[in-house]
């Protein structure tokens, strides 16, 4: 009788405890639900494992094109691992079936049609193979002249449906072009591809800045034996000289607000680093050395200003409060360390030192986490993508003046231009 | 007993079905547009797998792709303000990332200067140069240094600092393209340019 009695008393706070339990779990992964979606990839792990990703050809003209463009994208990411054609078991005509998939270890898989030959419609399909269904289906439509950036979007919003963030794929790279003639600034894709120039002539031509917006570009231009700083807003096409005095006068960089600029003058002397307001143009000057402060850059929340100084014998990186307080010295390795550029993250700066030639380098704002991302031929200008997560810069490797890109831990280094094209100052656009 | 395993089997099975409705994460959806000249979609049959239930978040609305043609910018030439001369004096050669004049560089100077109080209504027009090791920018404040240094000597020398104009070329003029150590050394260099007013 009691045997029974202590048996029945030990189930029941078994059960007990495995209804407490259970109501637990079940609120846990209730609330879980509500708060977040099925994210594919978690960017921010390290370790990561390549995502074995099948992107089909699209059905109708252009079929192939379009994937190309799609896959390109998505392997430059290092997030993807595009499985070859040749091992796939289904065609692209056929309907989406987990068994043709699952045993070649892909996870994703893409399919697409393309209608129209001058205007065209495009219909992808993005197919999760483990839960064998469609998880994104979506339409586009754009003049045959916009197949590529009708692509990259394409790209962008299969990346966001795998990892949850905005793809950069659509943003642009403005640079400075060298010819005989002289020099001109140009725009393309961020994978190289249609450079045009828009038009601007300079005996030279430096330094490309683009506001936060897109909108505008900052730059500095020698006419006429006299160096100004002049802005370009995309939406008039027009050129306006913001700043010129007797001196050297660079381009430095916008606030976020997109009304106040930073840039460099010797109009009191030496290279010294000013603000001013595209407004009111009377400059403030925020740096006063006897040695070369130059090369402002901004923080992405517009409190701080990395700036490359000399007063302490050599070129080194400082950074400073957006009205020239606080200044501190932030490299301490290398004789000579030039050309830095904030992540729009805020979490890096990249800039370039020398060590034999010229290398891009990456460090925290405070100082820490010095790492070198280059090594062959001279590597200059880094500048960051949107998300912070790839960077293009000048290289001289190949043997002329090149932009490459790569991504921000150094893989994947390649120059997107035509070989034998002679450019640098490379500035990815904000979006 | 038996109804209380039960009841927590019903339990997990709520969970778990909870955790199916999950939503994938939508990226920014662009407003639904009218196209009243929209072809029909021709939509591939959907062969949806059994037991799954269609996620309609998934499908998205049709996006039209579009982009801003630049129209080129015209650039506004300014009429130059004097008549310029070139080849009267000999560039002056600088050391490697450094500025101060040169003892081989002083008669040179030291002949401008004296050109220079002979012919009182001109002026001097200072180029500062660097090869092309250093960064763009950097290397245009350097060249900007040069410049002033030789401007502080001819004013030391007794010319009206008004009288000598300066400016930089950094790296971006060079006057060889080689990569050796001769090229780098003539492309760090002042150079001279009489001005004089335009129309004398």
């Amino acid at each position: 009788m009691r045997r029974k009695l202590k048996v029945e008393k030990v189930t029941c706070k078994v059960f007990l405890f495995c209804f407490f339990f259970s109501l637990f779990t079940l609120y846990f992964s209730l609330f879980t639900c509500e708060a977040e979606a099925k994210v594919y990839i978690d960017i921010m792990s390290p370790g990561l494992k390549k995502m074995p990703i099948a992107i089909q050809e699209f059905s109708g003209p252009s079929g192939h094109e379009v994937p190309e463009i799609v896959r390109d994208d998505l392997e430059f990411t290092g997030l993807f691992a595009p499985i070859d054609r040749n091992a796939y078991l289904e065609n692209p005509e056929q309907p989406f079936s987990q068994k043709n998939w699952t045993p070649l270890g892909v996870e994703a898989v893409v399919k697409g049609s393309v209608r129209g030959t001058t205007e065209l419609q495009v219909t992808i399909m993005l197919y999760d193979v483990y839960e064998a269904k469609e998880i994104l289906r979506k339409e586009y439509r754009a003049g045959k002249a916009l197949l590529r950036p009708l692509s990259h979007s394409i790209a962008n919003d299969i990346y966001s449906a795998l990892t949850g963030e905005k793809g950069i794929f659509r943003s642009k790279i403005a640079f400075v072009r060298s010819e005989k003639g002289g020099k001109s600034l140009c725009s393309m894709d961020w994978d190289g591809n249609r450079i045009v120039s828009m038009g601007l002539e300079g005996n030279i031509l430096l330094a490309p800045r683009w506001s936060r917006d897109a909108k505008r570009l900052l730059y500095s231009a020698e006419r006429n034996r006299q160096w100004g700083i002049y802005l370009l807003d995309f939406t008039s096409m027009r050129e306006k000289q913001v700043f010129a005095a007797t001196g050297t006068n660079i381009a430095g960089d916008f606030f976020p607000g997109g009304s106040e600029v930073v840039f460099s003058s010797s109009k009191e002397g030496t290279p010294d680093i000013y603000r001013m307001g595209l407004d009111a143009g009377k400059p403030a000057r925020l740096t006063s050395s006897y040695g070369i402060e130059v090369s402002p850059s901004v923080s992405p929340d517009g409190q701080h200003i990395a700036f490359v100084s000399d007063k302490g014998g050599s070129p080194q990186i400082y950074l400073m409060r957006k009205d020239g307080s606080d200044v501190r010295r932030i490299t301490y390795e290398g004789s000579y360390n030039t050309s830095p550029s904030w992540s729009p993250k805020g979490d890096k700066i990249a800039f370039s030192g020398r060590t034999g030639g010229n290398q891009i380098f990456i460090i925290n704002p405070d100082g820490t986490g010095l790492a070198q991302l280059t090594g062959q031929g001279n590597n200059e200008e880094p500048s960051f993508s949107p998300d912070g997560r790839y960077i293009t810069f000048m290289s001289d490797r190949d043997g002329v003046k090149g932009i490459y890109i790569m991504r921000a831990n150094g893989e994947a280094q390649q120059r997107i231009i035509p070989k034998g094209m002679k450019a640098s100052g490379p500035r990815w656009s904000p979006n | 007993m038996k109804k209380i395993a039960v009841l927590i089997l019903l339990i997990f099975g709520i969970a778990a079905i909870g955790c199916q409705q999950k939503k994938i994460v939508k990226p920014e959806q662009p407003p639904q547009q009218e196209t009243p000249s929209h072809k029909e979609q021709a939509v591939v049959p959907q062969k949806e797998s059994s037991g799954w239930e269609r996620d309609r978040t998934g499908v998205k609305p049709g996006e039209e792709i579009t982009e801003q043609t630049l129209a080129k910018v015209e650039t506004r030439e300014e009429p130059a303000r004097f008549k310029e001369e070139s080849g009267l004096f000999e560039d002056i050669y600088f050391e490697y990332d450094a500025y101060d004049i040169r003892d081989e560089a002083k008669p040179v100077l030291q002949g401008i200067a004296a050109w220079l109080l002979k012919n009182g209504k001109t002026k001097i027009l200072v180029e500062g140069h660097c090869d092309e090791r250093g960064t763009n920018e950097y290397n245009l404040a350097l060249g900007d240094r040069r410049a002033k240094a030789v401007r502080d000597y001819l004013v030391a020398l007794g010319i009206a600092s008004e009288r000598v104009q300066m400016i930089s070329y950094g790296e971006e003029k060079p006057i060889c393209a080689d990569l050796t150590d001769a090229c780098f050394a003539k492309n760090r260099r002042a150079h001279f340019v009489v001005l004089r007013e335009a129309g004398r």
